[in-house]
């Protein structure tokens, strides 16, 4: 009776305990910080849609320009011409929210097709794929995007498309490196040979219960790429346009004033950038870490 | 497979163009002539192929004999132009290639042979910060900082020959390589390699014998993981240069792009476009040569 239990302890050991009893504090850290920034952008984008700020994000003060972070009424501050810069931080959420995840569904969508029929079929539909994402990595994104800019017309959905097209090789070399590595396992072949059809067990078998994983991983990391690319074309005048807040032209915007020593009207978004994608980077490594197993020694 | 990949790239720009809705007739006639009869007449006149085969066919012919045509906006011709502003950018890509490496080499070799001590854990949380830092806004800092510590308004061109020449020189190059985004993964990205050389048997057997564990790893456990981080990162870069350019007003090919893609000037960012990929293509073909070179079985795939 007692090796009975033993063994079941040992079987265990290999599948029923819980991932995050295995995982590295350090990477439990990350993502628990990642996971708090992604609430908190959450938050906000629900509080931003439905109204709900601690002021006006588009009433002038000319009263109170440029107020130090703590002023009563203006947790923040104000910007350049008195608007209050909680607000303007929250909605500016608005901004990214729907146009990141049509650059993640995009390069999600795609480049797993892509790397399905590249890893499954392999021949020379492989041959097709790597010559496109070899293609597509052969253009820096943001002289690409500038030629969108030039040939159609700055709008925050066709700079995103881009974002999430560009974004389709990597994705696509990660599942199919995943499924060449799948299909020497045991389980597929005993799932051909069962008679399966093709279709579920790829959606099944290899996708749901093998690519969740690095599909979310790479959906956090290309939140990031959205946010930071947009915060560029900000600076370059084919963002987010005024009066409509993004926290890429709120850097911009108070950065004209950063020179005279008027830091806090560009620092405020600026760290709010900084720390949302300090957060998704780390919720997305943290992940990788525990989930794909790369540091379990 | 780089002249095809060269010959895709002339496609997908020529069908970004083909498909968008403004007529370069319009920019060339500064928007007088807009009608159809007028536009066709030009057309028939300046004898512009029909079909969209025949033109991309012309076009690429035009390319292949270095002909990118004549920027709208100055009327000289684009490759020239590109080619003398796309020194500079490649100075300022490879001279931020270097600093990101200088920085981000140690603390992946730290990490790899020590593990994550604590000072490897904080350097680590440093490459994270870093490469989340808008890159303009971090532009901005360093001007400041520079015009209250040292007096020094950088905003100068490279060719400046001045006693600070090289001051101004390495403002953006210290920006562009701390702020381009990619430290954080590319400390990752060698870390992990190294990792996985410093495991392999054959080092095992190099540090039971007591020989150069350095030795044995380097073709390995770093000369190809650079080259390959070079290569994948140079798009990255050449992006970041568009901001950095235009923050210190670098005459660059970023900042030339950034003008095109104001003035909807066609031939020059298609011109820019085409450069750029074949600088990225260059960068891959250097790091398949170095593959070639520490593993001659690969030149057989």
């Amino acid at each position: 009776m007692k090796k009975y239990s033993q063994i079941s302890i040992k079987v265990s050991d290999f599948s029923e305990v819980p991932f995050w009893k295995k995982a590295n504090t350090i990477d439990l850290i990350c993502v628990g910080y990642g996971l708090t920034i992604f609430i908190l952008v959450l938050v906000s984008y629900i509080l931003g849609a439905t109204d709900f700020l601690p002021g006006d994000p588009q009433k002038l003060n000319l009263a109170l320009l440029m107020a130090p972070p703590g002023t009563e009424g203006h947790i923040l501050g104000t910007d350049f011409v008195g608007r209050d810069i909680l607000s303007r931080l929250i909605i500016g959420i608005q901004a990214y929210f729907l146009p990141g995840l049509l650059a993640i569904a995009i390069s999600l969508i795609l480049g797993t097709c892509f790397g399905v029929a590249a890893g499954y079929w392999e021949g020379w539909i492989d041959t097709i794929v790597t010559y496109t994402s070899n293609l597509l990595n052969s253009f820096p994104r943001l002289v690409l995007i500038l030629l969108m800019v030039a040939a159609f017309k700055p709008d925050i959905y066709y700079i995103m498309i881009v974002v999430g097209i560009t974004n389709v090789p990597a994705v696509a070399s990660l599942v199919k490196g995943k499924i060449q590595f799948l299909k020497q396992k045991n389980f597929i072949e005993a799932a051909i040979s069962l008679g399966l059809k093709t279709r579920s067990i790829i959606i099944k078998h290899i996708l749901w219960h093998n690519c969740r994983a690095i599909l979310i991983i790479q959906a956090t990391l290309g939140m990031a790429e959205a946010i930071l690319m947009e915060t560029s074309l900000s600076y370059l005048g084919f963002g987010v346009q005024e009066p409509t807040p993004s926290w890429g032209n709120m850097v911009q915007a108070g950065s004209n004033y950063f020179l005279q020593g008027n830091f806090w009207p560009s620092t405020a978004p600026a760290l709010a950038i900084l720390f949302t994608i300090m957060g998704f980077h780390l919720l997305g490594d943290g992940l990788n870490n525990i989930l794909e197993g790369k540091r379990n020694k | 497979m780089a002249a095809l990949l060269l010959l895709g790239v002339s496609f997908v720009v020529f069908i970004i163009l083909f498909l968008s809705p403004g007529n370069p007739f319009n920019a060339l006639l500064k928007e007088q002539a807009a009608t159809g009869a007028v536009s066709d007449a030009a057309k028939r006149g300046l004898s512009v192929p029909s079909s969209w085969y025949t033109q991309y066919l012309s076009w690429l012919g035009n390319i292949l004999k270095g002909d990118f045509g004549n920027s709208i906006q100055t009327g000289l011709p684009v490759l020239s132009e590109v080619i003398r502003v796309s020194i500079n950018t490649v100075y300022l890509t490879a001279g931020s290639m270097i600093m990101t490496l200088v920085l981000a080499v140690p603390i992946a070799v730290l990490s790899a042979r020590r593990g994550l001590t604590p000072t490897n854990w904080f350097f680590t949380i440093f490459t994270y910060v870093v490469s989340a830092i808008p890159v303009f806004w971090f532009g901005y800092i360093v001007i400041y900082i520079s015009i209250h510590q040292f007096g020094v308004f950088p905003l100068a061109s490279s060719s400046s020959s001045q006693g600070w020449s090289w001051f101004h020189f390495m403002l953006p190059v210290i920006v562009l390589g701390l702020g381009n985004g990619t430290i954080s993964e590319v400390v990752r990205y060698l870390r992990e390699e190294m990792s996985r050389v410093f495991a392999e048997e054959y080092i095992l057997t190099a540090r039971a014998k007591g020989a150069s564990i350095w030795k044995h790893s380097f073709k390995e456990g770093f000369l190809l993981p650079i080259t390959e981080i070079i290569a994948s990162k140079i798009p990255f870069l050449l992006g970041g240069a568009v901001v950095v350019e235009q923050v210190f007003s670098w005459p660059g090919m970023g900042r030339m792009a950034w003008q095109a893609a104001q003035y909807r000037d066609y031939p020059l960012i298609m011109g820019i476009t085409v450069v750029a990929a074949i600088i990225v293509r260059m960068g891959s073909l250097m790091q398949r040569v170095v593959q070639i070179m520490v593993n001659p079985r690969a030149s057989r795939e």
